[in-house]
């Protein structure tokens, strides 16, 4: 189902949850909605679940407006942040709810109902789980019973708030595959809710960052984490060392160097916010020429790289760059030395 | 004494075992005393003249219309409660409104005014004096001096028990369940009775339970709107002062044990109840 909104704003009493988001979703579509807590992201999903309703702006879904259709005739797939399962029902009761409240016309026979369930235990691969209660189940259990529940009415959109959020890491990794896998298997239409880059990189198709009630950009996520629109955008998608510089002559000058840099649209000359991405920094002789004069303030060296954190010489702010350990070994860098950090890729925004 | 022998398993929660000696043997005396003696020494005096004169005082036709009357009040005054504790406990719990603070501290109003108090509010409204008593009294409405009286009386003084049992329970619960249900495409009252009710239904069972109790033990707020008519307006306690006053120990003690044992099997039904879905209200609640 394609989704299309416009203009939406949502106010709770003084605080302000939405202003003004646009999007559009294709049918098919896999779509993160990420931002730090309070950026709006899971207000506007309860909106398109139709759980809560926009101040103003507009709400289609496959070309008719659904701004008035209740939640509960939106045939809207939800899962739960913390699942929101029936605790007095059995797994397999929970399942079959969706299908059990049905008006009496469309409410399929007692046998459908039971295959139904049945087929949707085995999708989630949890078929000798039916008669179970849901405090019998682990977290990851929990959570694909949420799903095989919401998948149940056929849902035209699946939502999901943060579905991974109150799981343990290991299971987390292992059910993101198995949700983008089930997600093309069944050709369904999916948003999803996330603070956690990563995942949202990982997962999406499209990837809407959100601050503050506002969507900062949305693309792929090649195009969010490579070309980020905002200084919000590139500090949210991973570490970002930020430094002050000013624009002149088609270049960024940090310090006293004059850099190529990926500058800003019009690229007037001004002051403006350089951000670098810690794999973007290499460590060189001190000495050499359009590098930053830096100490090795410390080495932290348990992990997959080396994290070294630089201290520039010309005004004692810190960089943090991450090494291989050859890079590293080969280099013969050690705590306190002096080197040049080169900046290889900067991305840089007129200062607000 | 082990615990002595090996100090290295003391941690910091295991008292002295005088100290819980002490406290347990507290704790059962105080009960002994002040409970289980005066429930025997009812059921003693009560059948110190043997089993026939106890029958005897409980078939007299002025008890049995006070057990009657009762049953009457409980059966109007526990359902029309029943319904007001899930109104006000679901307003609580699922919506925000102003004046909210305000409502559940009335709720808890009839807990902290005495009894007596609450009698004299309804003689001052309904009573042939009261605010209301001329403008009903023309419409030939009695309230004071009738089984009308009582039964607003008890429901003034029991209607807490439930609403008060639920509203934790429901604020814990949220309100993400009925949510679901209603994305999963259940109606308002699918919602409330395949979701709402059975979640919160062993809360509701104890609060009908304790409201019962107190509805048919109540005795300063009838006491007040009754006029005491024999046969007419006397429920059990009032009964048992009336035999008491008139001296006739077996009858009062009679009815009070039948009081007593009403209590008791109260306590019995939430004891089985508690002892049977334990595990299941544990789970509920962990969730």
């Amino acid at each position: 189902m394609s989704i299309n909104l416009t203009g939406i704003t949502k106010t709770f009493g003084s605080y302000q949850a939405l202003r003004g988001v646009s999007l559009q979703i294709e049918k098919g579509q896999f779509l993160a909605l990420l931002g730090p807590s309070g950026s709006g992201k899971t207000t506007l999903l309860r909106i398109l679940a139709g759980l809560d309703f926009p101040d103003s702006g507009h709400l289609i879904f496959d070309g008719t407006d659904v701004q008035h259709i209740s939640a509960r005739d939106r045939r809207v797939g939800f899962v739960f942040q913390h699942y929101a399962l029936f605790r007095h029902m059995t797994v397999a009761e929970n399942i079959a709810f969706g299908l059990k409240v049905r008006p009496r016309g469309e409410r399929p026979n007692k046998s459908v109902i039971a295959d139904r369930v049945n087929e949707l235990l085995r999708l989630v691969q949890l078929e000798q789980f039916g008669g179970r209660y849901p405090t019998q189940l682990s977290g990851g259990q929990r959570q694909r019973i949420a799903l095989a529940r919401a998948l149940a009415i056929e849902p035209k959109v699946l939502l999901l708030d943060e579905p991974f959020g109150a799981l343990d890491a290991k299971v987390r990794k292992d059910l993101r595959r198995w949700l983008r896998q089930l997600h093309d298997e069944m050709g369904l239409t999916s948003i999803f809710v996330t603070h956690d880059q990563e995942e949202a990189l990982e997962l999406a198709d499209y990837v809407a960052v959100m601050s503050e009630g506002r969507i900062e950009q949305i693309g792929t996520p090649d195009q969010v984490y490579h070309n980020p629109a905002t200084p919000f955008v590139f500090e949210f998608l991973g570490h970002a060392n930020r430094l002050t510089c000013r624009i002149a002559n088609g270049k960024a000058a940090i310090g006293d160097v004059e850099m190529t840099a990926q500058l800003p649209g019009d690229s007037k000359p001004g002051d403006g916010v350089a951000f670098v991405r810690p794999h973007d920094i290499a460590l060189q002789p001190p000495g050499t020429s359009q590098a930053l004069p830096s100490r090795i303030r410390y080495m932290f060296t348990a992990g997959p790289g080396v994290r070294v954190e630089l201290e520039r010489l010309d005004n004692g702010e810190i960089l943090i760059a991450d090494l291989a350990h050859e890079q590293v070994q080969k280099g013969g860098f050690e705590i306190g030395q002096p080197v040049a950090a080169q900046l290889t890729q900067i991305t840089v925004f007129p200062a607000p | 004494m082990t615990r002595r022998a090996s100090p290295a398993k003391l941690n910091v929660r295991s008292e002295p075992a005088w100290l819980r000696v002490l406290l347990i043997a507290i704790s059962v005396a105080f009960i002994v005393v002040m409970l289980v003696l005066p429930l025997i020494s009812v059921f003693a005096e009560a059948l110190a003249k043997g089993f026939a004169p106890y029958l005897a005082t409980i078939i007299d036709s002025d008890a049995l219309a006070a057990i009657r009357l009762t049953l009457l009040v409980a059966v109007i005054a526990v359902p029309l409660n029943l319904v007001f504790g899930l109104c006000a406990a679901w307003a609580v719990a699922k919506f925000d409104f102003r004046g909210k603070s305000l409502l559940i501290t009335l709720i808890d109003l009839p807990f902290s005014v005495s009894p007596v108090i609450s009698g004299l509010i309804y003689v001052l409204l309904f009573g042939a004096r009261g605010w209301l008593g001329p403008v009903l009294d023309e419409y030939g409405i009695k309230i004071i001096f009738t089984a009308t009286g009582l039964v607003l009386a008890t429901i003034f003084v029991t209607f807490p028990f439930i609403a008060r049992e639920l509203i934790p329970l429901m604020l814990e619960q949220g309100s993400e369940e009925e949510e679901a249900a209603i994305s999963l495409g259940a109606g308002g009252f699918q919602t409330f009775l395949r979701v709402t009710l059975p979640n919160v239904a062993w809360g509701l069972l104890y609060g009908v339970l304790l409201c019962n109790a107190r509805a048919m033990g109540e005795f300063g707020a009838v006491s007040v709107v009754s006029g005491h008519i024999r046969g007419k307006t006397n429920t059990m306690p009032l009964h048992v002062e009336i035999l008491y006053n008139e001296y006739d120990f077996v009858g009062a003690f009679a009815v009070a044990s039948l009081l007593a044992l009403l209590a008791l099997v109260t306590l019995v039904c939430k004891s089985l109840l508690e002892w049977k879905f334990g595990d299941r209200l544990a789970a509920g609640a962990k969730h």
